[in-house]
């Protein structure tokens, strides 16, 4: 009898087969699912943290443009406030300066007036006090017509004098 | 030689039995281990023989990628290196762990079973040579099987007709050399345990049988290695999908 034996060869190797089969299907195909499954876990979890991270270095420059724009429009502002201030003021106080004068120049007119005035008072006065007593000094010889007459004149003379 | 009873003891086709019973018992043993394993699954968490069953699954892929030309051809032989791998770790320890020797009063010619001889019934699958022939000439089939997806390359590797030796001595040595390492194995122990006791109890053949048993482990694990790393080897030879060096 030789040692080799067909027999045992055939049903062992498919007893073999069998186990091979079952330990495939029970065990090995769970465990090599799920680590495959864990791989691509990862490897998203990997990717979407990249993109993530390019997502937030994206906004992140954004930020800062965006804030240094701010800025530089803040500036601008400002300054055009500044510029626009002193403008202002500076015509205020030239409106002022005008209104000054002006109202120097108005009262000075009004000094004017009041002092013509007073004077054509005076003189209408000065007149009527001559005549008054240039009358007393005639007296009987002047009548109510030569009077009138006389004021008139000397009237006119003042006039002449004062102008 | 251990004997063992045998179906159709008589003939050609006798069947092994212890053999062919604790090829099924490893693979149930495997099977209900590894299933028990993949019923809770834990994909963030892993813990316990998980990890353990993760560890030799990444081993056998490192291992496969060593060997084999081309990414596709890895995940082709890693159920087989993986389920081998941890079939034959498994096998080769079950002689190591306990050992059954069964005398029978009478003949049982049904299973080729002969009066007053002593038969064992637990020895590893493997330390039967037709099991591991047959695994090796499985082997075999598959890397041919899996060069044949194209032809030509297959054809071209027999340009040097020294190859068609590789044919006959890869899978006869790829089997003999498993079978041989623990067939010797349990041999010197079942040797070991019919050492005489000195004055009938002290049992002298202990720590010669100790340190054998360890050293027998270590082959035992050596032995399973190897042969899923030939495994990978060989059909990795049959790999034509990227252009041979």
């Amino acid at each position: 009898m030789s040692i080799i034996e067909p027999g045992t060869m055939i049903v062992s190797l498919l007893g073999f087969l069998i186990s091979f089969w079952i330990v495939k299907r029970v065990a090995y195909q769970p465990l090599a699912n799920m680590m495959e499954q864990r791989r691509k876990h990862i490897e998203d979890q990997i990717q979407s943290a990249e993109r993530d991270r390019a997502e937030a270095e994206r906004l992140l420059a954004e930020q800062r443009k965006l804030l240094e724009q701010t800025r530089n429009e803040v500036r601008d502002m400002l300054d055009q406030a500044r510029v626009r201030a002193d403008e202002q003021a500076r015509q205020i106080l030239e409106e002022a300066r005008a209104e000054a004068d002006r109202l120097i120049a108005e009262g000075r007119q009004l000094i004017e007036r009041e002092r013509a005035e007073a004077m054509a008072g005076a003189m209408e006065t000065l007149s009527e006090l001559a005549v008054e007593l240039t009358t007393k000094l005639l007296r009987s010889r002047v009548n109510e017509t030569t009077h009138r007459e006389m004021v008139s004149e000397a009237e006119k003379h003042l006039e002449e004098l004062v102008s | 030689m251990p004997k063992h009873p045998m179906l159709f003891a008589d003939h050609w086709y006798r069947i092994d039995l212890v053999t062919v019973f604790w090829t099924l018992v490893v693979g149930a043993l495997v099977a209900i281990v590894l299933g028990v394993v993949a019923r809770r699954l834990d994909m963030r968490s892993p813990r316990g023989l998980q990890n353990v069953m993760e560890w030799g699954i990444e081993f056998t892929r490192s291992m496969s990628r060593d060997t084999m030309p081309s990414e596709r051809g890895v995940n082709f032989v890693l159920p087989f290196a993986f389920v081998t791998l941890v079939y034959l770790f498994v096998a080769n320890w079950l002689g190591l762990i306990v050992t059954i020797e069964f005398e029978p009063g009478r003949d049982i010619p049904a299973l080729g079973m002969l009066e007053h001889v002593k038969y064992s019934l637990n020895n590893s699958p493997t330390e039967n040579m037709n099991m591991t022939l047959g695994l090796a000439i499985l082997v075999w089939l598959v890397s041919h099987g899996y060069g044949l997806r194209h032809p030509l390359r297959w054809l071209k590797q027999y340009k040097n007709p020294m190859a068609i030796i590789d044919e006959v001595t890869n899978p006869l040595t790829h089997g003999m050399r498993l079978f041989g390492n623990i067939l010797a194995g349990e041999v010197l122990i079942e040797a070991i345990l019919k050492m005489p006791m000195l004055f009938g109890w002290v049992p002298t053949g202990l720590p010669l049988l100790i340190i054998w048993l360890l050293y027998s482990m270590f082959v035992s694990t050596i032995q399973a290695y190897i042969f899923a790393l030939l495994l990978t080897l060989y059909i990795g030879h049959k790999d034509f999908s990227v252009a041979h060096h």
